[in-house]
């Protein structure tokens, strides 16, 4: 394994991000993962010290942005889902696959629960249990990314 | 253990003294104050409405970009379609084109006569509304709220609270502006209302998105209202922003209950709300646009409508801008 390089977190990240604009609609609009905090979970639990609870931050100002919603939104969440991610990383190399599999779902329903605590907030309607459906696709791309070989360290140490 | 060792590698490449930086729970508390004052300061006090936009011009050719796949496919797609296809469509245009042909006909001797009988009344022309075809970019990407996102923006003097409309009837309003696309609020989105009036009788209401799912609602109409399945809604024209007698909804469902004094309407609205690629912006002219004509023409000032209070319709809404007296419903 070689060292995580800078140019590789943001080529990462504006990848992640087109897919984010990508004119997504209808069911699919409904079923898709959260990109950005994926490889953003990816890099804070690999490279933690290339990206951290700052660039997790600036990521989400950027995805407020882009869903147009009130400034600050998803860069609380995806704050507090970096924080819970780092402090917790180094304990995460212990992990077996299944479990890393658990923990990154719960890092996404954590970064969905503040969002939707935030939203209310803001006088909006929760949608229903649908909403949480993100959160399962984002682990299923997780799970599927790290099957065709994607290494996002860790894994290898406990085996 | 290698990866032990490049794990202290990676971490060597700082300055050892200052390995970690501050701590996490720092970093937590820094960043989560920013984020709540943003929160604060865009939501209560709207002083990030520049910086959204001259960030949202950096982001724009990065949505165009990738709209780019899409886009290629529909192209190819279209490319691609038969020859008999087209032929149908082809014959199915003309013929619609024939007979909004005559309706036009129809519609200038109309508009003609129109305008002779008010300059016989004495009371304000028609409104003319100016309109800008727009193209659908993306549906909005927060599942809570009901928007699109379209190409048009201050760049094509698109201003915040014109109305949207196609083929079909009433979608939404715009919003929010961006120097080259803007957001449309649909109707059905939970924070717009849109003044209406069922076509069959006259009777003025406000209808209300839903939210969760693709229907308004209209709210505060007294039991015995006098409301039928099937009923269609059209615009009041009296809100200023909506041009008057274009479709809105129709009445699918009432429900009175003896336990509230109100009925329970639904409606399904007629324009293809999610399913069009072309919209119509439409902008009645403003205010002061209006205040400047007639300050250029003293002699149309004394019947102003402001100052004939028998042409203001009795139950206006709260938000009306200015009085619009081509309602074909205005008690006389």
């Amino acid at each position: 394994m070689h060292p995580s390089k800078l140019k590789f977190v943001y080529l990462s990240l504006f990848c992640a991000y087109i897919f984010l604009l990508l004119p997504w609609s209808g069911f699919a609009l409904k079923i898709k993962p959260d990109f950005m905090l994926l490889v953003l979970i990816f890099w804070l639990i690999r490279a933690p010290n290339l990206c951290n609870i700052g660039s997790a931050w600036f990521v989400g100002l950027f995805v407020d942005l882009a869903t147009g919603g009130i400034f600050g939104q998803y860069a609380l969440a995806y704050t507090i889902t970096a924080f819970v991610a780092v402090s917790y990383q180094r304990r995460l190399v212990l992990f077996n696959g299944t479990q890393q599999l658990f923990y990154v779902l719960l890092l996404l329903l954590i970064s969905q629960v503040i969002l939707l605590i935030l939203k209310t907030f803001s006088g909006a309607q929760f949608i229903g249990w649908a909403y949480f459906i993100p959160s399962i696709t984002g682990v299923l791309l997780w799970f599927i990314a790290v099957t065709s070989g994607l290494n996002t360290g860790g894994r290898f140490r406990g085996k | 253990m290698a990866r032990h060792f490049d794990h202290k590698l990676e971490q060597q490449q700082a300055p050892a003294f200052f390995v970690h930086g501050p701590s996490a729970l720092a970093r937590l508390a820094f960043f989560s104050a920013i984020s709540l004052v943003l929160l604060a300061a865009d939501s209560r006090l709207q002083y990030l409405a520049s910086v959204r936009q001259s960030l949202q011009t950096i982001i724009h050719p990065l949505q165009l970009l990738a709209n780019k796949p899409s886009q290629f496919y529909r192209d190819v797609d279209e490319y691609f379609s038969t020859h008999n296809h087209l032929l149908n469509e082809n014959q199915q245009l003309k013929q619609r084109v024939l007979t909004q042909d005559v309706a036009l006909q129809k519609l200038n001797s109309l508009a003609l006569e129109n305008d002779y009988l008010r300059q016989l009344l004495q009371t304000n022309n028609a409104l003319v509304e100016s309109s800008v075809v727009a193209e659908i970019m993306h549906v909005g990407r927060d599942l809570f709220t009901k928007k699109v996102i379209v190409n048009r923006g201050e760049m094509h003097k698109i201003a915040a609270g014109y109305a949207v409309v196609d083929a079909t009837g009433v979608i939404g309003q715009v919003t929010r502006t961006y120097p080259l696309s803007s957001e449309v609020t649909l109707i059905t989105d939970k924070s717009l209302a849109i003044p209406v009036q069922i076509e069959r009788n006259g009777l003025r209401a406000i209808a209300f998105g839903h939210g969760r799912d693709n229907t308004l609602d209209l709210p505060y109409l007294p039991a015995n209202v006098d409301v039928q399945q099937g009923d269609k809604l059209v615009t009041s024209g009296i809100d200023g922003v909506y041009p008057a007698g274009l479709a809105v909804a129709t009445v699918s469902h009432i429900e009175i209950t003896p336990d509230s004094p109100f009925a329970r309407i639904i409606c399904i609205p007629t324009g293809g709300i999610e399913s069009h690629r072309h919209v119509l912006i439409v902008s009645i002219p403003s205010v002061e646009a209006l205040q400047k004509k007639a300050m250029d023409n003293p002699d149309k000032l004394k019947t102003d409508p402001i100052e004939v209070p028998t042409k203001v319709p009795a139950k206006a809404p709260a938000k009306m801008q200015l009085n619009n007296t081509s309602k074909p419903h205005a008690p006389e």
